[in-house]
């Protein structure tokens, strides 16, 4: 012990630039910490710190706290006109005496008569109030629209002030998700990003969403999903269904309809290198923060929201109805010269009724679905510890006849707590959700849009199906087919932070994720006619779980430090991640009854359709040096060094990194006093990420079993194309912006331009079907670019004491070019891709006209051959990247009243219905009705053919493979609109608003088959929804 | 708390920490972190090779693909329903949109999906097959009988499907090895070198397998199943002699193989006359023939027998009432192929599918015979499958007659089996005679498939597409 004092108390001498104070002599009295021979710890630790003790301990010390009397002072906060509650007041000086506004903008705290009071709140200007031994102070704040440069933005691993951000971060809060009464985190994110494209796949719930940053980077069409990150926790967002299962949906399930939209405080999108290489490998697509809410101190406040409201398709297709039908099918059997009707002809052979019509869209997606959201919680907290429960709750129903219902509970805790004196601070996060979905097995979609409009009725008089004597298979027989998924999730995550030293910070973000997902799909006899005497002999069942979980570990140290005008931040941290998946597929035929058929069990037979467990391993090392220098220019440089189970263990490692630079030329002198520029910066970043989207174990040679039984064995088949050298896909981003503000910011300005180059590309790579399979994974050295213009405005139109407008707008733009493809023309892709083209394109014969003659279409003939053939006709490329999209939100305020609402902009193309020939026993848009019936008609569509003319049948078929296949689906879309009304109640402490939500109310498209957002066409389109809800604050 | 601010001992703790997690840090951050655990599904290939059972696992596979996928599916995808439907043997009732309607009008087009898995789902098998091939020779583990037996059935494999595409598709790549650079560009061949090709494959098998069954219930090919489809292949070859000869080793092989009198009891699991069948996936199910072609409901709800084909039985032709079945309304009447009877599983199966039996073997000896003159001995095996249908003796007096007979009898005797009828009409010159009044939909050109457009889209090689697409 003495040893070690001594050798301590000597060093100490020769470090006089230390400060000494009275307690750090009291060293002797803690050294007994060290004993039972740690002695030789304690010389080591000794001389260690005391090598940095001469730089950082100055700062240790603290100022005595003392506390004169003190006395209560209350007040009121208002913004002029209304009160404001949540406005913090701390005393200066005295971080811990904290007291937090009520709803009626009231405060109460403690201090000393010559104390004074800092008042703050986000938006507003920042007031210092000396209490000058008052007790009742009023304070008034004045709006600051240029603390929006003062929010911290979540960058990942590090958050940065608005103003200070080198790389490309676009954001929405709580507030804009709030107003939309929606289940799915992506739908919450449609139209208000710039450079974020959304599209939703389906209506139906549960479905999922297509969404690109910037962007195609990959020729690999599932490896374009960004990265999401749920409180540091990675999310993958890979699909757990499966294909035997998943059938109501275009895609297979995915997770990320877990996620609450409701516990959700902000989404940061991470968009350019800068932002993004600090992600290495996973960063290619962008990079998607969710952080959900935390708790605030000050009093226990209980929060409750409640809506509910209705929902109905956007958009029908515009189809025919009998008359037009059953003239068309007349038409279509006398151009084939078929005087005689067929016996299959049940519409015209006078089998069925010719009279009849059926709006099968109405009747089959036309109820209308009921949409209830629920969420309740409470949060308070004191100033060490703070939480917030939130428990939600939703449920919908569907637009299709029969019962069938989505239901979402999740329930979200957040504790925080920091010591006293701040240096250790622990975050705890656990979110659970649950998901019962019961669907349809089928969309209705489909068989609403082909059914001929003159088919029987549905039910008998009895109220039995109709089979109509086996003409038709009566679309409600699949009512029993249903589709049942449950999904529960748990993410929890963690993160400790420690101050070692003052700006030393060590932390770890640790975080648990558990899923588990069960599908089945029945299909019972009742789907079969009757009369074919089906027994429940023949039902089946499909089963698919899976189970993923997976933990990560990221323990991280940083260091903050100001120097005169220089400040600089580093953090050097590294992260290990599992992934686990555990999936089984299973099928059960033939069961005694049906009401056993979810009995797996009781299956006379049953079968393991795929059974497997996969492990993903992921480990990196990163790092970020931010240096800015007199709060003008930044300079950021982020890397990281990554490894992956997914490779060969030649190529498991990589490097990427950025650098980011900004200017904030509005602090420069020559600005600084300007009257109009409020604010001005330059950045710059490039730098690298990459992606190791290729799916496990594809780098190994075997054989997998298939389940299937042959002669008392189960088989193994060859699993691929075996090559084991494929490595990372590398995409390199460069990004120019400027920021602009005006007159204190009401005007606010961004734009963006930015360039991103993928090469090395990790593809399947398209293999001919002699070699076995379809493709082969492999690095291919092509080079596809994405250079896009983002903008974004956010202003300020009015500002009143009891009026207030603001407009924000964005529009991004991107253009796909494919730059470099080694031997295209040679190649798989010699007929998919074109050099100098987006990835996006689509080869497509060229219509020219329907001959006036024959009454076919005439597609040109490229290489004068006389015939058309693909591939050498099909050679005209259409881009179908969208030319810009964006939205435009009008936030306007009158006294309690709120009016919200957002358009989305999309201008694009996409593919028109793909029809069978128009004459076949399918219903046609109306449309169709323009077509050739005689020599010399000019008519847009070709002659009607009930299927016999093969020369008709075909250019039918070409024609969905033409120019005429591609059409304008741009439209202007009323996506979200919300109103509300903070009731007047002169009630402490209790705040009520009503609200009605709109969410797709107006569609303007000038696209005739639906609606035009989908991406894989007969699908339910998105639904229009409206809400009304109250919410309710004490 | 207040002890913790002691910025000395607050470096201590830090240190210690900042220490332990350096050193933390360097103990997991070897590589060996990103080392996955192998996936429980799947097994190095090396290793499936060093084990009888597992390399058995890769052949039977084969199999078991070829019975629930592709051209050889007894399934209603497979080319016993598709080229039925193609040819005169069925109606189709189906939806008017479905892949398989193209078929029954004729009206294929290169981007028909059936057209493509046919195509995709046949060079999985052949590359399944010479996968097999490669890795054997490479095998330490395994016995010389074991190796022949499984490289026997691999060449028989690679044959036979080889063999079913060239007489769909015409000119095709014949592939013999696993190397993806070689296969993804490879050249099409002529169907004579196709065939050619083939009986060097089964002549390999032929030595390479035993007599002998490895299961008694014939799903493994033995010997005599490759010289089955050998002689099939000299006669579609017209190598008269050489099939003839083919055929009559298993004819004169009657300790196995005997017709049976029975026309009940042909197609069942124990049957004398089965040369290869199938074993179905499931205890206790029967065959997917039977469940394609057997129907409940009338009108049918995808396909019947026509009446061009129900009405060319003989009055007293046994096959019509044993092997096809009938279901009316007040109307009409509707047959359908009545040969496989289980529909539904049983407690244990009593049907497989058969892939190859015995009868055909007589009309192919008849035929070679025929063709060679020998129009006595012809005549006596073409008697052999009337006789036990329940016919009188065959008339026919010339050659040409006697072809044209055996060409009757073969579509009387071998319908709803595997596109017999198709092939036979094909090879004969006969497909525009047959089919030209019958179909509206015929061309001539129709006697091939398209190729498939993404095959020539990936391998241009394949160009030019066949005649009429």
């Amino acid at each position: 012990m003495a040893l070690c004092s001594a050798t301590k108390l000597e060093q100490r001498t020769l470090a006089n630039q230390m400060s000494i104070s009275l307690t750090n002599l009291n060293i002797m009295n803690y050294s007994s910490f060290y004993k039972d021979g740690k002695t030789l710890y304690c010389i080591i630790f000794s001389c260690l710190l005391l090598s940095f003790s001469t730089s950082f301990a100055g700062n240790v010390n603290r100022k005595p706290h003392v506390f004169p009397q003190e006395i209560k002072i209350q007040g009121t906060v208002t913004d002029g006109h209304a009160p404001l509650p949540g406005v913090s007041i701390t005393v200066k000086s005295r971080s811990n005496t904290t007291a937090i506004t009520d709803y009626n903008g009231q405060y109460a705290i403690y201090a000393a008569p010559k104390d004074t009071l800092v008042v703050s709140f986000i938006g507003f200007k920042k007031v210092l109030m000396p209490v000058l031994g008052r007790r009742t102070i009023d304070i008034k704040l004045e709006y600051d629209t240029s603390t929006l440069q003062e929010v911290k933005v979540n960058a990942g691993y590090y958050s940065v002030k608005e103003s200070e951000r080198t790389g490309s971060i676009a954001r929405i809060t709580a507030k804009d998700i709030e107003t939309q009464p929606v289940t799915n985190v992506l739908a919450t994110m449609q139209g208000r990003m710039a450079g974020v494209a959304i599209t939703q796949t389906t209506g139906m719930p549960g479905g999922g969403f297509d969404i690109k940053i910037r962007g195609q980077n990959s020729l690999r069409s599932d490896a374009n999903a960004p990265l999401y990150i749920i409180d540091g926790v990675p999310y993958a967002s890979d699909p757990i269904g499966y294909s035997q299962t998943s059938t109501p949906f275009p895609t297979i399930s995915s997770p990320l309809n877990s996620i609450d939209p409701s516990s959700i405080e902000s989404i940061e999108v991470l968009k350019d290198a800068d932002a993004t290489s600090i992600y290495g490998s996973r960063g290619a697509n962008g990079v998607v923060l969710i952080t959900t809410k935390k708790g605030h101190k000050g009093k226990t406040m209980f929060f409750v929201n409640a809506s509910t409201g209705a929902s109905s398709v956007t958009r029908f297709a515009e189809l025919m109805n009998t008359e037009q039908y059953l003239s068309m099918r007349r038409q279509a059997f006398a151009n084939d010269g078929i005087t005689t009707y067929p016996p299959s002809a049940f519409d015209i052979n006078g089998t069925w009724d010719q009279d009849r019509y059926t709006d099968w869209q109405k009747t089959l997606t036309g109820r209308t679905a009921l949409t209830t959201l629920f969420n309740a919680g409470v949060q308070g907290g004191s100033d060490q510890t703070q939480f917030l429960l939130n428990a939600s709750s939703s449920k919908q129903t569907t637009v299709f006849p029969g019962e069938f219902t989505y239901n979402k509970t999740g329930v979200q805790l957040n504790v925080t707590h920091a010591s006293t004196d701040d240096r250790f601070k622990l975050t705890v996060n656990t979110g659970y959700n649950l998901q019962n979905n019961n669907q349809p097995a089928a969309d209705f979609t489909y068989n609403a849009r082909y059914l001929a409009p003159n088919s029987p009725e549905l039910y008998n008089e009895d109220g039995s199906l109709n089979w109509a004597g086996n003409t038709w298979l009566n679309p409600l027989r699949t009512l029993g087919a249903t589709f049942r998924a449950k999904t529960k999730d748990l993410i929890t995550s963690a993160v400790v932070s420690y101050e070692l030293l003052n700006g030393l910070q060590f932390k770890t973000n640790l975080g648990y994720s558990d899923l588990n997902h069960v599908e089945t799909r029945i299909s019972p006899s009742t789907i079969y006619n009757p009369v074919a005497n089906i027994t429940s002999a023949n039902s089946s069942l499909f089963v698919a779980e899976t189970q993923r979980n997976s933990w990560i570990v990221e323990p991280q140290l940083s260091y903050d430090k100001t120097f005169d005008k220089s400040k600089v931040s580093i953090i050097l941290g590294s992260t290990f991640q599992d992934q686990t998946s555990t999936s089984i597929a299973q099928s059960g035929t033939g069961f005694s009854s049906n009401s056993l058929i979810y009995n797996l069990a009781s299956a006379s037979t049953s079968r393991t359709l795929f059974s497997d467990k996969i492990q993903y391993r992921y480990q990196a090392f990163f790092g970020r040096i931010n240096y800015s220098f007199n709060e003008r220019y930044i300079i950021n440089l982020t890397g990281r060094r990554d490894g992956s189970s997914r490779f060969g263990p030649e190529n498991q490692f990589a490097n990427f990194g950025a650098v980011g630079a900004a200017w904030l030329f509005s602090k420069e002198k020559f600005i600084s006093g300007s009257n109009i520029i409020s604010f001005g910066k330059l950045r710059a970043s490039f730098g690298t990420t990459g992606s190791d989207k290729i799916g496990d174990y594809q780098y190994m040679d075997t054989y997998t079993s298939t389940g299937v039984l042959y002669d008392g064995n189960v088989g193994l088949q060859p699993s691929r194309l075996y090559n084991p050298d494929f490595g990372w896909e590398v995409n390199k981003k460069l990004e120019a912006a400027i920021e602009m503000g005006f007159f204190k910011d009401r005007i606010f300005l961004t734009a963006a331009w930015y360039q991103n180059r993928s090469s090395n590309q990790l593809v399947g790579i398209p293999m001919a079907a002699t070699t076995g399979f379809n493709s082969i994974q492999a690095n291919l050295d092509a080079l596809v670019q994405n250079r896009g213009l983002e903008f974004t405005v956010r202003t300020e139109n009015f500002k009143g004491n009891n009026f207030s407008w603001t407009t924000n707008f964005n529009i991004s733009s991107n253009r796909n070019k494919l730059l470099e493809f080694p031997n295209l023309q040679g190649s798989s892709y010699s007929q998919t891709y074109r050099m100098g083209q987006p990835l996006s394109l689509q080869l497509l014969y060229q219509l020219e006209s329907v001959d006036p003659q024959t009454g076919l279409y005439r597609f040109t003939d490229l290489n004068s051959d006389g015939k058309i053939t693909n591939p050498d006709d099909k050679q005209i490329i259409i881009d179908m990247t969208p030319t810009y999209f964006g939205g435009l939100q009008n936030q306007l305020v009158y006294k309690a009243w709120t009016l919200d609402f957002l358009f989305q902009f999309v201008k694009q193309k996409n593919r028109n219905a793909t029809l069978d020939p128009a004459g076949q026993m399918a219903n046609q848009p109306v449309r169709f009705l323009d077509s050739w019936t005689q020599v010399g008609d000019d008519a847009q569509y070709q002659r009607y053919t009930a299927g016999y003319n093969s020369a008709a049948v075909t250019n039918a078929y070409l024609f969905n493979s033409s120019t005429a296949s591609v059409t304008d689906a741009s439209f202007v879309r009323l996506k979200n609109i919300a109103l509300s009304w903070k009731i007047p109640l002169n009630l402490h402490a209790v705040q009520c608003n009503l609200t009605v939500q709109g969410q797709n109310l107006l569609t303007f498209a000038k696209y005739k088959d639906g609606d035009p957002e989908f991406t894989t066409y007969g699908y339910l389109p998105p639904l229009k929804t409206v809400t009304a809800g109250i919410q309710f604050n004490f | 708390m207040k002890r913790f601010t002691h910025p000395i001992l607050l470096s201590c703790y830090s240190t210690v920490l900042f220490f332990l997690m350096v050193v933390g840090i360097l103990h997991i951050s070897c590589d060996s972190f990103v080392e996955a655990d192998s996936p429980q599904s799947q097994l190095p290939s090396e290793a499936v090779f060093e084990n009888y059972a597992t390399a058995s696992a890769a052949i039977t596979d084969i199999y078991a693909k070829m019975r629930d996928r592709g051209m050889l599916t007894g399934q209603s995808s497979g080319i016993s329903y598709q080229l039925g439907s193609y040819c005169d043997e069925l109606d189709y009732y189906g939806s008017p949109t479905a892949a398989a309607a193209a078929f029954n009008t004729n009206a294929l087009l290169p981007s028909n999906n059936l057209v493509q898995d046919y195509w995709s789902v046949a060079y999985n098998q052949i590359y399944a097959a010479n996968s097999v091939l490669e890795r054997l020779e490479t095998s330490t583990a395994l016995s010389e009988e074991q190796i022949t037996q499984l490289q026997g059935e691999a060449y028989f494999i690679r044959a036979m499907v080889h063999f079913y595409l060239t007489n769909l598709f015409g000119e095709i790549p014949y592939i013999k090895t696993t190397d993806y650079r070689l296969n993804s560009r490879a050249p099409k061949v002529t169907v004579k070198e196709v065939y050619s090709f083939t009986i060097h494959d089964l002549e390999q098998a032929a030595t390479l397998l035993e007599k002998d069954y490895l299961r008694a219930e014939r799903t493994r090919p033995n010997r005599y199943a490759v010289l089955a489809l050998l002689s099939r292949v000299y006669l579609y070859d017209e190598k008269w002699a050489e099939a003839a000869n083919a055929a009559s080793v298993l004819l004169n092989a009657t300790e196995l193989y005997t017709l049976q009198s029975d026309l009940k009891r042909v197609f069942l699991k124990e049957s004398k006359e089965t040369i290869w069948q199938q074993q179905p996936s499931i205890a206790g199910k029967n065959t997917d023939q039977a469940a394609s072609f057997i129907f409940f409901t009338v009108p049918p709800p995808s396909a019947a027998l026509t009446a061009e084909f129900i009405n060319s039985f003989a009055s007293t032709d046994l096959r019509k009432s044993n092997w096809t079945g009938s279901m009316a309304n007040a109307s009409s009447t509707w047959y359908y192929t009545y040969k496989f009877k289980e529909f539904y599983n049983t407690p244990v199966s009593k049907e497989y599918p058969v892939v190859l039996r015995l009868a055909e073997q007589y009309l192919i000896r008849a035929e070679a015979r025929a063709q060679q003159g020998d129009l006595i001995s012809s005549k006596e095996d073409l008697n052999r499958i009337r006789q036990r249908a329940g016919l009188a003796q065959a008339l026919a007096s010339s050659k040409e007659e006697l072809l044209q007979a055996i060409l009757e009898e073969r579509k009387l005797e071998l319908f709803s089996e595997y596109g017999h009828r198709f092939f036979d009409l094909k090879r004969n010159g006969q497909l525009d005679q047959a089919l030209s009044t019958l179909k509206p939909g015929w061309n001539t050109t129709d006697r091939l498939f398209p190729l498939p457009q993404n095959e020539i889209n990936l391998n241009p090689t394949l160009l030019p597409q066949n005649d009429g697409y």
